[in-house]
């Protein structure tokens, strides 16, 4: 399972995303919030990362980071081994027809003036302007076979599809310049349960079919045990725990991740015990000293509120920020 | 006396082409304090029975057939001042977006004492103290400075617990929560379940849950409605139908659960999608996604039968009991 020694495709490395929030010019500091802090991660060819948290965790602020929708205020975000970040926006271009995205709302995400043809041809031709029109229109329907969707259906517009249909267009969409590495915001969240497992399906399939990269960001760990190889749990912009799935599920460190496993429902007939409220995430805007998961632990001690716990590798290859994991006062 | 009887229940839209009857004949009923999940895919048709029990039908839907006798008084039959004094009072809605259920200009004291003032005779001074009161049930920390607070400043669970504690300000005999926690995350989604849970069990309130996750149904409620394009597939206790479901839409939406799956291998699918009102399939309207079909299913519309105790609308139901668990 070890793909760490390998040159990673998408290498992200100490990044850090602060974002201004303006305020007053009389105010001594501007207010600033900070989304991610310090976060390095390797996807290895071939790998489903999933990235988990709670919402406004910095999960997708991550995932835009890595698109390059977003420049990190420190840090570097590599691909295949050469440094992306900095690059200007054209010597960017042949990066971009290598990693497309597909977006959590499908109601938003399409053009609803354009046909599902005009949307799916749009990244042809922008990326590969020597394409004729006849082979443009052979890609569009190969691809809209391969994700499960009717070649009719070009003609159409947004509006006239479901939900699940949709999101199966704008898959077709990030897969029509065969890209290499796919990041896919929270892609099924907005969908039923039923649905969801045709979305993941296709993915899957297509994963399978074309050798892709997934970075797939959720809050839904149920998901990630099936679609995920390794993951990442990320709390207030830190990264807490990462692990391969098999390892996560098996023995979760984190104090989060075991509060992130709990919530899952499950098909039990057993009454819902009243989970403790263990209170809300805090704002990004003034982060807690020490571990920012402190105030919610039920583990946390004063070492944990004074001093930021590190990732540390565990011998079974997973790694895990807390101080009472590493003290033993969690069994690990 | 049932807390509420809804019998025959059926909904259509009379449009220019033809009449869609988007809703067939549901029936069910709750006793007090009872607890009652509606399940199904977007379009099936159970946000249609709650807002239809409430009277809340856009134009130009309506009640075609059917009564919702609510404490022996038929709601069907009630004008629009009648059926006031009723919703939101006796029967309380919370819906799924807080965003959208909350008003945006007001603070959340504003909107929880103009709740209870357009209910009761009541001075301000009353209704906020309830209106604390409530908030410190819903477990909302600084209950009294929240009042001054406007949705915006709330997360999403605040704001979903305060659209609860407002709809308990009346103290309801039934709520009925469309979607509750699926804007929600999944660990505040548990969070806001048990204290919706606790709070039924606590007032001794009714509820009606509509989700499409049954999962959360299984934890939740004791009797259970499976609906599929209009009709109700399967029906009984909780426990009956999840631990030994019948019809096969029901085993493909447990089936489809990522927790029900293998890890890595794929998902459990029911293929396609549900068929629009205006098309569709002669026979039972599962036919062209079911694994099971025969010709019996493409031609007649299956009855609702007992089986082992609980209701299933399928001409299969037998045969599949006896191929036994298959998923």
């Amino acid at each position: 399972m070890s793909t760490e020694d390998k040159t990673p495709l998408v290498s992200v490395k100490d990044v850090h995303k602060v974002f201004d929030l303006g305020g007053h010019f009389l105010q001594k500091e501007t207010p600033k919030v900070k989304a991610i802090n310090d976060v390095s991660l390797n996807i290895a060819v071939g790998e489903s990362f999933c990235l988990v948290g709670e919402s406004g965790c910095g999960k997708s602020t991550l995932a835009r980071t890595v698109m390059g929708l977003l420049k990190p205020s420190a840090g570097e975000i590599g691909y295949n081994g050469t440094r992306i970040d900095d690059l200007a926006h054209n010597e960017r271009l042949p990066f971009h027809r290598n990693m497309q995205m597909i977006f959590q709302n499908p109601y938003a995400s399409l053009n609803p003036r354009r046909s599902v043809q005009k949307t799916l041809e749009e990244p042809l031709r922008f990326h590969c302007p020597e394409m004729s029109n006849s082979a443009i229109k052979e890609k569009v329907e190969e691809v809209m076979v391969s994700v499960g969707n009717d070649p009719s259906w070009g003609a159409r517009y947004p509006h006239e599809f479901s939900g699940g249909q949709r999101q199966r267009i704008s898959i077709a969409r990030a897969l029509m310049v065969d890209p290499e590495f796919v990041v896919a915001d929270e892609p099924i969240s907005a969908l039923d349960v039923s649905i969801q497992a045709q979305v993941l399906n296709v993915m899957m399939d297509a994963q399978e079919k074309r050798n892709l990269t997934y970075l797939f960001i959720t809050h839904d760990l149920s998901v990630v045990e099936h679609f995920g190889s390794r993951v990442g749990v990320m709390y207030l912009g830190t990264l807490c725990e990462l692990a391969t799935t098999k390892t996560l599920f098996a023995k979760p460190r984190h104090p989060y991740t075991q509060v992130l496993l709990a919530a899952i429902p499950t098909l039990s007939c057993e009454e819902m015990t009243s989970t403790k409220s263990v209170g809300e995430v805090p704002s990004a805007m003034n982060l807690p000293t020490g571990c920012v998961f402190h105030n919610r632990c039920p583990f946390a001690n004063e070492r944990c509120k004074r001093e930021v716990p590190r990732l540390r590798t565990l011998d079974d290859g997973a790694a895990v920020a807390c101080h009472a994991v590493e003290e033993g006062r969690i069994e690990s | 006396m049932a807390l509420i009887e809804v019998k025959n229940l059926c909904v259509e839209f009379p449009t220019r082409h033809a009449t869609l009857k988007a809703l067939r004949g549901v029936n069910f009923s709750i006793e007090k304090g009872e607890r009652l999940g509606i399940v199904g895919e977007s379009g099936a048709g159970k946000s249609l029975s709650a807002f239809a029990m409430l009277n809340l039908l856009s134009k130009p839907g309506r009640i075609a057939e059917g009564e919702i006798l609510f404490e022996g008084q038929d709601l069907s039959k009630l004008n629009d001042d009648e059926m006031r004094s009723i919703r939101g009072n006796r029967i309380s809605m919370i819906f799924q977006d807080p965003m959208m259920t909350l008003n945006p200009v007001l603070t959340i004291g504003t909107q929880m004492v103009e709740t209870l003032q357009a209910h009761r005779k009541i001075s301000k001074a009353a209704a906020r103290l309830i209106a604390i009161d409530r908030l410190n049930e819903v477990r909302i920390p600084s209950a009294e400075e929240r009042l001054e607070s406007y949705p915006h400043e709330l997360s999403g669970g605040m704001r979903q617990r305060v659209v609860i504690a407002i709809a308990l300000l009346t103290e309801p005999v039934l709520i009925i929560a469309d979607e509750p926690t699926t804007a929600l995350d999944v660990t505040i989604q548990a969070e806001i379940m048990s204290l919706m849970l606790d709070l039924c069990k606590t007032h001794n309130v009714g509820l009606i849950l509509i989700t499409h996750d049954l999962a959360v149904v299984s934890q939740v409620t004791q009797k259970v409605i499976v609906m599929y394009a209009g009709r109700v597939v399967e029906q009984g206790a909780t426990r009956a139908v999840i631990e030994n479901p019948r019809h096969p839409y029901t085993r493909g939406l447990m089936a489809a659960l990522p927790q029900q799956n293998t890890p890595g291998k794929r998902l459990f699918q029911i293929p396609g999608s549900m068929p629009t009102l205006d098309a569709m399939p002669d026979g039972c309207a599962f036919n062209p996604r079911c694994e099971h079909v025969g010709d019996d299913c493409r031609n007649k519309m299956p009855k609702l039968d007992s089986f082992e105790g609980h209701l299933v609308r399928c001409h299969k139901a037998e045969e599949l009991q006896i191929k036994g668990e298959k998923s």
